[in-house]
């Protein structure tokens, strides 16, 4: 098998006149998890297209285990979770995924344990037009992993799933990580990427903007979080020299600054009961944000685009 | 990064029968559990042909068969026709629009196999509507066929839905499940009633009979005919399949514009 579970090279893809992936390289290797984050449009679920092989490249290279995921011989080495995945209604859970095995090339047998892998064995006699849109996702989950794949790439696999079931999800993913799945998942869940993937490719506009480790990613970022028992109002706060932003939640206050010291310089004077202070770094949201937005300004004046 | 542990997954690569046999199952069991949409394609035709054989099933026909005996064959091949033409092309529509034919498209599916295993998996409802307008005809007019006879009709019926079946897949491919019904039935009746499926060819207004021979429904019923007349269907034979390329074509046209 190649190294790589994923090789994408150079890849270009446009809708019309709109380029939704422009250049990107990115690569998975087995037993890796790699998040692809970025904002709405950036450009994930045309990517996730284009390694599943439902979308051809317009330019560059795309490599699943080695061949074309054109191919159905490819395609059956990875399991995917697609964000709209219609189920035929007449079909119950069990005949879904067994079907699903034998698709992949594989007994149908091997449902039984997947079922009790994602915790939906009690689900198996149901009708898939009876099933909640979290017992969807987690339907689409065991379909995915039945054929024990080389790669999964899941396009926003959590959505609609209650606590317990993503907790499951993480759970039956970092397994089969550490089994030497390669995985490739777009989330809007950002403290869920932080603490299951290996590394997070940050997509805006269609380009690779920045590529870490979800620790390496945010200390990229100066800024630091003050958090603080404080009575005072955050209006006044967010007047203090250096605050970036000032949030208040019950009695607590969230002060952002690439200045933490001058900040608790001024704030300190004003409130003599402040208490319970902490400085962090910044979260992988903030990371995220700051990547994208500063980008997408930078962007707007390169290109005479009306903000 | 996680140690990564050596995978040796045992995998069948290549044609697997076993996904043909998935993909009829689901197939069936999709008409069996949700028959709603054969309910038409298979009770209308078995009413109608009740209804006609009951009225002219004890005349004798010009050919000198009796009339209930051509209608087994004409109404079989309304039948036939009727659902080849819906199921296959509306089983489709909808698993595209579903997001069904992606899923299967990304699992490695063939769509070839997936659209074959549609059309095998109407044949057992075309077999059982046939079944069913013999029993109609033994109860109203007594056997009038042998059995060698019509075992041969509803193998040229069966094979012969196979034009009818390219052309659904063809709507199928492009239409959304509510237009494929509507666009196959705009098709299908007027068809039918030119090609002297309902009511005898020589009835029909001299413009109606210019138009039958080149219509596949006309073909079909006259290659039906000649298995009970023994009459030779050379000419016909090579219309069916002319029909058939032509079919096969413009769903092969719509194949390669699908979008899943």
């Amino acid at each position: 098998m190649d190294a790589r579970v994923l090789q994408i090279e150079g890849v270009r893809h446009r809708y019309g006149a709109l380029t939704a992936v422009d250049g990107v390289d990115l690569r998975v290797a087995p037993g890796e998890c790699v998040a692809l984050l970025g904002p709405n449009g950036a450009g994930k679920t045309t990517l996730i297209g284009l390694a599943t092989g439902l979308l051809a490249a317009q330019e560059g290279r795309v490599r699943v285990c080695g061949g074309d995921p054109r191919s159905a011989a490819t395609r059956r080495h990875l399991g995917v979770v697609q964000q709209t995945m219609g189920f035929p209604t007449t079909l119950t859970v069990a005949e879904l995924v067994r079907g699903a095995a034998v698709r992949a090339g594989r007994p149908a047998a091997a449902a039984g344990p997947v079922l009790a892998e994602v915790g939906i064995t009690d689900l198996a006699r149901r009708r898939s037009a009876k099933l909640s849109g979290g017992q969807r996702q987690r339907v689409a989950l065991a379909m995915a992993l039945v054929g024990d794949p080389d790669l999964l790439l899941l396009d926003e696999p959590t959505a609609g799933l209650d606590v317990a079931a993503r907790r499951t999800f993480w759970q039956v993913l970092a397994r089969r990580r550490d089994a030497g799945v390669g995985i490739l998942l777009t989330t809007h869940i950002l403290e869920e990427a932080a603490s299951t993937a290996d590394r997070v490719v940050v997509l805006h506009r269609g380009r690779v903007v920045a590529e870490d480790s979800p620790g390496g990613l945010s200390a990229r970022l100066a800024d630091r979080t003050l958090t603080a028992r404080s009575g005072v109002d955050v209006v006044v706060l967010r007047g203090l020299p250096g605050v970036l932003t000032a949030v208040r939640d019950g009695e607590r206050v969230r002060v952002t600054s690439a200045e933490p010291e001058r900040v608790l310089r001024a704030w300190l004077p004003l409130d003599d009961a402040l208490g319970e202070l902490r400085v962090e770094g910044a979260g992988l949201e903030q990371a995220l944000f700051a990547l994208t937005d500063d980008r997408s300004e930078r962007d707007d004046e390169t290109m005479g685009v009306p903000a | 990064m996680t140690a990564v542990v050596e995978r040796a997954v045992e995998r069948r690569e290549g044609f697997d029968a076993r996904v043909l046999g998935v993909e009829v199952a689901e197939g069936l069991r999709a008409i069996l559990r949700e028959p709603t949409a054969l309910f038409f394609a298979v009770l209308m035709p078995v009413l109608f042909f009740a209804l006609f054989a009951g009225i002219f099933g004890g005349y004798t026909s010009p050919s000198g068969l009796p009339a209930a005996a051509t209608m087994l064959a004409t109404y079989g091949t309304f039948t036939v026709a009727t659902v080849m033409m819906v199921n296959p092309g509306v089983t489709v529509a909808d698993d595209r629009t579903r997001g069904w034919l992606r899923v299967k498209k990304v699992s490695g599916t063939p769509i070839a196999v997936s659209v074959a295993a549609k059309v095998i998996a109407a044949l057992p409802y075309a077999l059982l509507s046939l079944l069913a307008i013999s029993a109609v005809s033994l109860l109203v007019a007594g056997p009038v066929l042998d059995v060698g006879t019509w075992l041969r009709l509803v193998g040229v019926l069966l094979l012969g839905g196979l034009p009818f079946a390219l052309l659904s897949l063809a709507v199928g491919f492009v239409a959304s499940s509510n237009a494929t019904v509507a666009i196959l039935n705009a098709i299908l009746f007027p068809m039918s009633i030119a090609s002297g499926l309902w009511i005898p060819p020589e009835m029909l207004p001299g413009v109606v009979q210019a138009i039958a021979p080149v219509l596949p429904t006309f073909h079909l019923a006259q290659l039906a005919l000649g298995q009970l007349t023994g009459a030779g269907g050379l000419g016909h034979l090579v219309a069916l399949l002319v029909s058939t390329v032509v079919a096969a074509a413009l769903a092969g046209l719509a194949y390669r514009n699908l979008r899943v």
